[in-house]
């Protein structure tokens, strides 16, 4: 092992130091415009045909490169969107001016995620979806990562306005652990989450440079999660992308005030790129986004235990427990209360034993979410990085992107996200044939807290549930008196309500504030604080050996460590003893090989091993069949998987009626599993005794086949795309209840209620299957206008009674857009409308359960270009119609959003 | 061009046509329907009783116990027994002090009522007519023990805001509340029941003990229970004294009369000096022995004497007046018509116990009342008798405490008095 890092050091450093030979340089200057508009282009290529050296238009589309070929040289002058040109340079002394003329975008894109290696993406193996810089300025959306809603097969969860989760074929909800994103290739997930926290660090609008979604199965080339999807983001290199860009976008949101006052969105991103030499590159990017969140205002009566929404409300259900309504899920069965009256009492005894036939489940009184929220939503990011070319062929990058914000997320509870702050630092060598990368993701929950926690414990602070005088014993007495003066059930109720809730703090009272915020910085369980300073380390590398092996395939191989170190002080994890750290390893290996002009053949395995499971081998095989030119069909079987999560290994959390806790062996001896064994909760509830083994967890897995189309027809007019899929998932991740003697004995059937509750968690012995389909069409008309329209389906199949997948998936949903990059005179006026449309589907997740209803959103925008600055000014809608919308249960209600947007040097 | 034109058109009308289906709006949160509750039609249960003449003088005796909007109020639910005028009339002579003869018209018995007598009087008679339940005669038990009925009546809200005194319907043996019978089908009204009921039901206002420390002929169960009671302070679990005293108690007691306890303890005494059953034969061969048993029995001191400490040990004394008790509300009219033993609190020190054994005869349908009842004991030869003394037009089981033998209704039980001491051997 040491002896190949030693060649494979020395090997690099060769590679870096490939200098040419010591010739007279030669510095060709030059312009290039749009043959069209005369508007000058930045960030176009200008490379020297036969030669590695090449360069960048600046912004004001002027470039010089160098070169130590003699002259006359060719340069090759490109630009996606734009016609390549061939100029010839006779004279280093020319002026060169070059007009590049535009072109159908249609298919010509280049994807680099699909296979790793840059490849037409109408050539890649898999399903993939690409937004570019110029989508995202074309685009309606308020914020670059919304438009990644309108691709083709893709799912989204709104916890709120910066808190969005994708994902594909299914199993979507607010903070998606099998979807993976990945910044300039940094995976960002909170580590001790397992999902990203939206887009709250990461890239700004004016520092993107394109999109890349890989949908369905993904792990073979890019690890463990991304079992339904990775969505890569890459940000623009300040070689090519110079100068001082931003973009401020001012709108309006809360325009009916049904939720709110109409507010102000606040959307500043800010880049400055400078290229000091040709070696020699740095960008800062910042970003602000201030806002009123939208907030959930679902105020249904939940049925916790069984897990569904039920008629009532707080006036009707003496246990009404609102889904977005904080505190009233503790609840507590009356007769305790009123059985201990009748001991004291015994001549009420009868008259309560006619009360107590069965349970008189009563929960405390919430406060709306509404309420307690803290209505400011905040996003404040900045970044930088420095780009140093060792040689023309490899670049070092230093970067650093460091967020913090407030937003609101959605898990078995509502928490507000409240300055929580990431920081991800990474060095990264870039060679033509390999790469090496190092980084670290330092996470800080900050002030974050559990909403229901926060305002659980906030009621027991103010008045206690349990004692002589706690808020049961005033509300059973009182209920009781009523009863006694025969008062219907309700009426008692209701009267016991305000009786026990007699000086219950009132919103926006100073007593209120003041103890709100001293428990919400308490630690759960106590209070609501979530302490977690979780980091990860990751280190990885990959080598193209195809110069060596080309003669018989392209082979790529590469390999990765990665480390997660918990820490939460023993509030979240069980960490007491200092960080709880988690490494994985992983290696993989790709090979490919056109076997025939038509076909290409692509193999890739994959082998990860995380020090707490068993190794994992994920193999995939793809392949690309062209039927014509710009005609490809693409076939592929893939695996994914991923391992149980930070909190589902290590999470220890003592939650009063239950402890939630980790799948580590650690636990069953800390818990004594081994001497006092645990049973199957709901089987005892059914006097069945079943002992539960507290076994290793294995991963979570998908086996996918695909097939696909994309092809340009039509005169290169239409862009067809087409996949189906069919998976395979095995090794369900879930929970269960399991019960043990608080005292050692025997287990017995009152230890369903008096005995100690565990949620562990288990794999699914169940299988099930999902299938779908995707169309997209994307289709030029004339002068600049363009239709598209794509339509996707997702089903579950194999279900077994009463699993609980959380598919979350429409069956289908479609999405159509309509619009113009440039028409008018100077071709300055561009439009885009989206149209998108999604079935109702049965939503399942950690908070509740219920039905969500079909949803149809329509955004628009209206843009107008000054060409001399490269600026644009936009009038942009989201949701134009502000029709509310939710997409699970207990999410926010997302209504319009109305901007305008003024953005300096962005085209 | 033209195809440009052509283009345009259609889709055009794509886009006409997708903003015609826009206006379907995105859903609000699907609700659940809710039922509002609404007030039950038909009159409250004043207006019942008010719309029936022969109720007027309980209506009147609602009115003056402020008690109307209570039972008015058809958000609330209560179940009420109600007498008829000829009913009230026998209760405002005897409260009256029969100033009010049963001849009196009308408005003389209805102006006593809102005149008369106190509004603290009236609300605890109403109070403790009414149950804060629905209970239609189909719900009421047949049972025994009887369930009892939280009653609105809290005769001191200042000791607990949960005191309340408690009602006995029951369906055994007829249809009664308490030791009264229901006579009539039930009255519905909007918010609950009406039970017709033969006499007034008063609440009862002293405790079990105030009755035996007081009556003249109970003094040797007075004696027994406090001999029972020695060392034992008031206030503890196990003093007898205190469950007598306590409203929280529900009993029934069998009172043996002083004779009773006289005749049981000559002959106890007789045998412990003789070592002979007391019997005519017997006494007339030892008469010495039984003057003196007849002697040491004559006097309730009998409990107290030294020289029978080691007879009549508290235990043993503890023993037979606890074999008199039952942990329940027994009226007469409760009794079962077969023999049946029933449980005392002796059962809660000798669990395999049988207990007592209840029997009543009743009367005509017209005269439903118990016209005998027993019970006895395991050790006894024969049951003994509960003391019905017929007393007309009141039937025996109703003379008020404390002028009654039977069914003498307290806070917290009932007390029969018996004709012989119960022996649980």
């Amino acid at each position: 092992m040491r002896i190949s890092l030693r060649y494979f050091t020395l090997f690099a450093i060769a590679n870096i130091l490939s200098f040419g030979s010591f010739a007279q340089i030669i510095s060709i200057y030059g312009n290039i415009k749009n043959s069209s508009s005369n508007e000058s282009l930045s960030a176009v290529s200008i490379t020297i045909k036969g030669a590695i050296s090449g360069t960048f238009t600046d912004d004001k589309g002027n470039f010089k490169v160098n070169t130590n070929k003699p002259l006359p040289v060719t340069l090759l002058v490109s630009s996606v969107g734009y016609s390549i040109q061939e100029v010839q340079v006779t004279n280093a002394s020319d002026f060169v001016q070059v007009g590049l003329t535009p072109s159908s975008l249609l298919g010509q894109e280049i994807v680099i995620s699909a296979t790793r290696v840059a490849e037409r993406i109408l050539e890649s193996p898999v399903s993939i979806e690409r937004v570019s810089a110029a989508n995202i300025r074309n685009a309606p959306a308020a914020n670059f990562y919304d438009i990644i809603s309108t691709l083709k097969g893709v799912d989204v969860t709104t916890s709120s306005l910066t808190f969005r989760s994708p994902t594909t074929r299914g199993f979507g909800g607010s903070g998606n652990v099998r979807f993976n994103q990945l910044v300039d290739g940094m995976d960002n997930q909170a580590p001790g989450l397992n999902f990203s926290v939206g887009a709250i660090i990461g890239l700004n609008e004016v520092d993107i440079d394109n999109i890349e979604l890989l949908s369905g199965a993904s792990s073979a080339l890019y690890g463990p999660g991304g079992m339904n999807g990775t969505l890569l983001m890459t940000s623009k290199n300040p070689f090519k992308f110079q100068g001082l860009s931003f973009v401020i976008k001012e709108g309006i949101m809360h325009t009916d005030g049904s939720e709110r006052q109409l507010s102000p969105y606040n959307n500043w991103s800010l880049r400055w790129a400078k290229k000091l030499s040709d070696k020699f590159a740095f960008k800062i990017t910042s970003e602000l986004i201030q806002a009123k969140d939208w907030i959930g205002t679902d105020y249904r009566d939940y049925n916790r235990s069984a897990g569904m929404l039920k008629a009532g409300t707080r006036a009707t259900d003496p246990n009404y427990d609102g889904v977005n309504v904080m505190g009233d899920e503790t609840t507590a069965d009356l007769r305790q209360v009123l059985n201990g009256v009748a001991a004291a009492a015994p001549f009420l005894a009868p008259f309560i034993s006619t009360l107590t036939t069965k349970p008189i489940n009563v929960s405390r009184t919430g406060y709306n979410e509404q309420e307690i929220i803290d209505p400011n939503t905040l996003n404040f990011k900045v970044g930088g990085s420095f780009h140093y070319k060792i040689s023309p062929n490899t670049e070092a990058i230093l970067a650093g992107y460091w967020g913090t914000g407030n937003t609101i997320y959605t898990g078995a509870s509502r928490y507000s996200i409240k300055d929580f702050k990431m920081g991800q630092y990474k060095f990264e060598l870039n060679n033509k044939s390999w790469m090496f990368r190092a980084y670290t993701t330092q996470e800080n929950a900050g002030q974050s807290y559990n909403l229901s926690a926060t305002t659980q414990n906030f009621n027991e602070a103010w008045k206690p549930s349990p004692g002589a005088n706690g808020w049961y014993a005033q509300y059973g007495q009182a209920y009781l008196s009523s009863k006694l003066a025969g008062m219907s059930d309700i009426d008692a109720h209701s009267a016991a309500r305000s009786v026990a809730d007699v000086g219950r703090p009132a919103i926006g009272t100073p007593q209120f504030n003041n103890l709100y915020n001293t428990i919400r910085k308490i630690p759960v369980p106590a209070g609501g604080a979530l302490l977690d300073r979780s980091d990860l380390y990751s280190a990885e590398g990959s080598y193209n050996l195809s110069s060596f092996t080309h003669a018989v395939a392209d082979i790529l191989i590469g390999a990765n460590f990665r480390r997660y170190s918990l820490n939460s002080q023993g509030t979240l994890f069980a960490d007491y003893d200092g960080p709880i750290t988690i490494d994985e390893v992983g290696a993989y290996i790709q090979a490919s090989r056109e076997l025939t002009n038509n076909l290409k053949i692509t193999a890739s395995a994959r082998y990860d091993k995380n020090e707490n499971f068993k190794g994992r081998f994920t193999p995939r095989v793809t392949a690309v069949i062209k039927v014509a030119a710009n005609n490809n069909i693409r076939l592929s079987y893939q695996t994914a998987y991923r391992f149980p999560s930070t909190q589902m290994q290590w999470i220890n959390l003592d939650l009063n009626s239950y402890k939630l806790i980790g799948g580590n062996k650690f636990f069953e001896k800390f818990y004594h599993f081994d001497t006092n064994p645990i049973y199957d909760r709901e089987a005892l509830t059914r006097s069945s005794k079943v002992q539960e083994v507290y076994k290793v967890l294995r991963p979570e897995a998908i086996s996918s086949f695909e097939g696909g189309y994309k092809g340009l027809l039509m005169n290169s007019k239409l862009l067809l795309d087409i996949y189906g899929y069919y998976g395979l998932y095995t090794d369900f991740l879930g929970r269960k209840s399991v019960v043990q003697s608080k005292t050692g004995a025997p287990v017995v059937l009152a230890d369903t209620l008096t005995g100690q509750v565990y949620s562990i968690p288990i794999n699914s012995t169940a299988k099930v299957n999902t299938y779908g389909f995707g169309i997209g069409l994307d289709y030029s008309l004339p002068l600049n206008f363009s239709v598209g329209l794509n339509v996707a389906s997702d089903n579950l199949t194999n279900v077994p009674a009463n699993f609980i997948t959380s598919f979350n998936s429409p069956k289908y949903k479609l999405n159509a857009t309509f619009g113009n990059i440039g028409f008018g005179k100077g071709k300055r006026v561009g439009f885009n409308i989206v149209y998108r449309w999604q079935d109702g589907f049965y939503f399942e997740g950690d908070l509740a359960n219920g039905n969500i209803p079909t949803v149809q959103t329509l955004d628009a925008q209206i843009s107008y270009k000054l060409p001399k600055t490269k600026s644009l000014l936009k009038f942009g809608a989201t949701n134009l119609l502000n029709q509310y919308y939710y997409n699970a249960v207990g999410n926010s209600f997302v209504g319009g959003l109305y901007y305008v947007s003024f953005g300096y040097n962005i085209y | 061009m033209i195809s440009i034109k052509h283009k345009f058109k259609t889709w055009g009308f794509l886009f006409i046509a997708l903003f015609i289906i826009l206006p379907a709006c995105n859903k609000e949160v699907e609700q659940f329907p809710e039922s509002t509750p609404v007030a039950p039609p038909g009159p409250s249960l004043g207006e019942t009783i008010a719309a029936i003449p022969n109720n007027s003088l309980f209506y009147n005796l609602i009115v003056r116990s402020g008690l109307l909007p209570t039972i008015n109020n058809k958000a609330t639910t209560f179940t009420v027994f109600v007498p008829d005028n000829t009913a009230m009339k026998l209760f405002i002579n005897a409260a009256s002090g029969g100033l009010v003869p049963l001849n009196a018209p009308d408005a003389i018995f209805s102006g006593f009522i809102s005149s008369s007598l106190p509004v603290s009087s009236a609300a605890g008679i109403v109070g403790y007519n009414i149950i804060p339940q629905l209970l239609t005669s189909a719900g009421i038990p047949s049972a025994f023990p009887n369930f009892q009925y939280a009653t609105i009546l809290n005769p001191a809200p200042s000791l607990s805001a949960f005191l309340r005194l408690t009602i006995f319907p029951a369906s055994r043996n007829g249809s009664w509340v308490n030791n009264i019978p229901i006579t009539g089908p039930d009255v519905p009204a909007a918010n609950g029941v009406i039970h017709p009921s033969a006499f007034l039901v008063t609440p009862p206002q002293r405790y079990l003990w105030d009755r035996i420390n007081t009556d003249a002929g109970l003094t040797y169960l007075k004696a027994a229970i406090t001999r029972a009671d020695s060392g034992v302070a008031a206030t503890s679990p196990v003093s007898l004294i205190g469950a007598l005293n306590n409203i929280g108690a529900n009993l029934t007691v069998f009172a043996p009369t002083d004779a009773a306890f006289q005749l049981t303890l000559t002959g106890a005494i007789f045998q412990g000096l003789t070592g002979l059953p007391l019997t005519p034969a017997n006494a007339a061969a030892h008469p010495v022995e039984y003057a003196q048993a007849v002697a040491l029995a004559s006097s309730t001191d009998v409990f107290t004497n030294p020289l029978l400490f080691s007879v009549l040990t508290a235990q043993t004394v503890k023993g037979i007046a606890v074999y008199h008790i039952l942990g329940n509300r027994a009226f007469t009219n409760n009794f079962p018509t077969t023999a049946t033993f029933y449980p005392t609190l002796l059962n809660s020190a000798v669990p395999i116990h049988p207990g007592v054994s209840l029997q009543a005869v009743f009367g005509a349908a017209s005269a439903p009342f118990a016209t005998t009842a027993t019970v006895k004991g395991v050790g006894n030869a024969t049951a003994s008798n509960i003391l019905i003394i017929p007393a007309p037009p009141i039937p025996a089981a109703l003379i008020p405490e404390p002028f009654g033998n039977s069914d003498q209704h307290y806070l917290n039980g009932v007390l029969h008095k018996i004709d012989q001491v119960l022996l649980p051997l």
